[in-house]
């Protein structure tokens, strides 16, 4: 911690840079897995999925028009 | 979950390392001057070469009127940066090792392929505007462009992240001089005040133009190495839970300078409209300028603009060198020795070295690379920003004390929802454009 009261006069404080100061416990990953699969994340992932398909099938479409191949086809 | 660290300090000031103080408003102050940094550099280091050039070029093509976007964007890149802020201090964990972790190898290896793709293009664009700049102050591309590139290497491998981080903060602190340019170009204040709290549109139709300079302008704002960057540094200065209050205030003040300073961008490119001058980037600006407001106001142009690429090319360098080490298990700190983590440094090496080369290329085609960054920046920033979301509702992950509130979801849900329309309009602009003609 940055800044924390103490038993002596509590006029005093220490401020300590965090990059001086004990590690503290973070929230942790191991033993999670993956996330939870809920509707929401469910859904968020389909629609960004989906916007990945179309992002990627605009590049093909833009890469065969400069490259002359659309106009040939027609 | 939410351990906090909460031992009660002792006064001895030789038993433990910091600084006592007596009163409660230095403990905050000086609290707050320790955790600021990564906000204030995140933030100013988006107002990049391309940034430059795209507030100038608004303020050259449309005058005043689109101040305040500028003003609309501030919340809207405070809310999405103060998530990052937040999850970095919780996880102590950089962004790329959340999504590889969390949403598993496929997600967590297209996000870095994009990141390092998208990053690196930009990169391109940055030396290309350090070049241009030194070119038009009489400095040889050939000695400007690798002069650069040794400084930026040099400056990350001291092997101190607090050394870089002062450097870069006072690099930050220099873009204050573009309110001193913007006194030089005596702007009408009244105007001013008018078009960033009323919005409106150039007189005239709305065309094309002006809807993806407003997209562009969004775009340039946020931008996908912002997420994975702040997240990095943060869990690189190892933040602690009771810093977030500060790394808030860092980030908030972070957005406002930034803003500020794009708008007073705006304003000097804005002078270049009022007097009739033609420009398509902002050295050329620059140089038609001079006759008019002076070589203070041309060779602040030109300085400023090397600065932004300077520090925009550290930061996304350090994103891209952040995010690689984390999917690859690899030592990623600044605090480390090159030694100590070769990878790590090799990446930002290879990011800054390449594309510092490859600007050096006669007939490089800019404009391809621009179009690329568009396109690949269309990519990883909805799915990013989707992925940040997704873990700040992270309940398993976060417990209940560090995830969104309910207010947050809808606020960030409506946000995430106008980037990805807009920048899906800009990538179908880019790519077909015929649809828009």
């Amino acid at each position: 911690m940055a800044t924390m009261q103490n038993t002596y006069p509590s006029e005093y404080f220490r401020v300590v840079h965090p990059l001086e100061d004990a590690p503290e416990q973070k929230c942790e990953t191991q033993g999670l897995g993956p996330i939870a699969m809920t509707p929401g994340v469910r859904i968020s992932l389909v629609v960004l999925r989906g916007y990945l398909i179309l992002m990627t099938l605009m590049l093909v479409w833009h890469v065969l028009d400069m490259a002359g191949v659309l106009r040939k086809l027609k | 979950m939410n351990p906090r660290n909460a031992s009660v300090l002792e006064l001895d000031p030789k038993a433990k390392p910091g600084i006592v103080v007596r009163r409660r408003w230095q403990q905050s102050l000086l609290t707050f001057l320790m955790v600021f940094g990564p906000g204030l550099i995140v933030m100013e280091a988006d107002n990049d070469a391309g940034a430059v050039s795209t507030y100038v070029q608004a303020g050259g093509q449309y005058g005043l009127h689109l101040l305040w976007i500028l003003l609309l964007l501030l919340p809207i890149t405070y809310f999405v940066q103060e998530m990052v802020a937040r999850l970095g201090i919780a996880t102590g964990k950089g962004h790329a090792a959340m999504i590889y972790e969390r949403f598993g190898k496929w997600w967590g290896h297209f996000s870095l392929f994009d990141l390092l793709v998208v990053n690196f293009l930009t990169l391109i664009t940055e030396f290309a505007a350090i070049s241009l700049a030194l070119s038009a102050m009489g400095v040889s591309p050939w000695i400007a462009v690798p002069v650069s590139a040794a400084g930026l290497i040099l400056l990350v491998i001291t092997g101190s992240y607090l050394r870089w981080e002062r450097t870069v903060i006072v690099l930050c602190l220099l873009d204050l001089t573009w309110f001193a340019l913007t006194a030089f170009v005596h702007p009408t204040w009244t105007a001013v005040a008018y078009n960033t709290f009323v919005p409106n549109l150039p007189p005239g139709r709305i065309t094309g133009d002006l809807i993806f300079l407003i997209i562009a302008i969004v775009g340039t704002t946020i931008a996908p190495w912002q997420l994975f960057f702040q997240q990095s540094c943060v869990a690189e200065k190892r933040l602690r839970f009771a810093d977030l209050k500060w790394a808030r205030l860092d980030t908030l003040i972070g957005a406002t300078f930034t803003v500020l300073v794009a708008g007073a961008m705006m304003i000097v490119g804005n002078y270049g409209y009022q007097h009739g001058i033609q420009f398509q980037d902002p050295a050329q600006m620059a140089k038609a300028l001079a006759p008019l407001a002076g070589h203070f106001v041309r060779n602040g142009i030109l300085l400023l603009m090397v600065n932004a690429a300077v520090l925009g090319t550290t930061a996304i360098s350090l994103a891209s060198a952040w995010a690689y080490g984390e999917v690859r298990g690899w030592p990623h700190s600044l605090h480390k020795k090159i030694w100590e983590a070769p990878g790590f440094y090799a990446v930002y090496i290879a990011c800054v070295g390449l594309a510092a080369g490859i600007v050096l290329i006669p007939h490089m085609p800019l404009q391809l690379v621009i179009v690329s960054v568009q396109v690949f920046a269309g990519l990883i920033l909805p799915s990013a920003i989707i992925f940040l979301q997704l873990l700040l509702n992270d309940h398993a992950l976060l417990g209940d004390e560090w995830v969104n509130r309910p207010w947050n979801n809808w606020i960030n849900w409506t946000i995430i929802f106008v980037l990805f329309a807009l920048s899906l309009l800009l990538a179908a602009q880019v790519m077909l454009p015929k649809l828009f003609n």
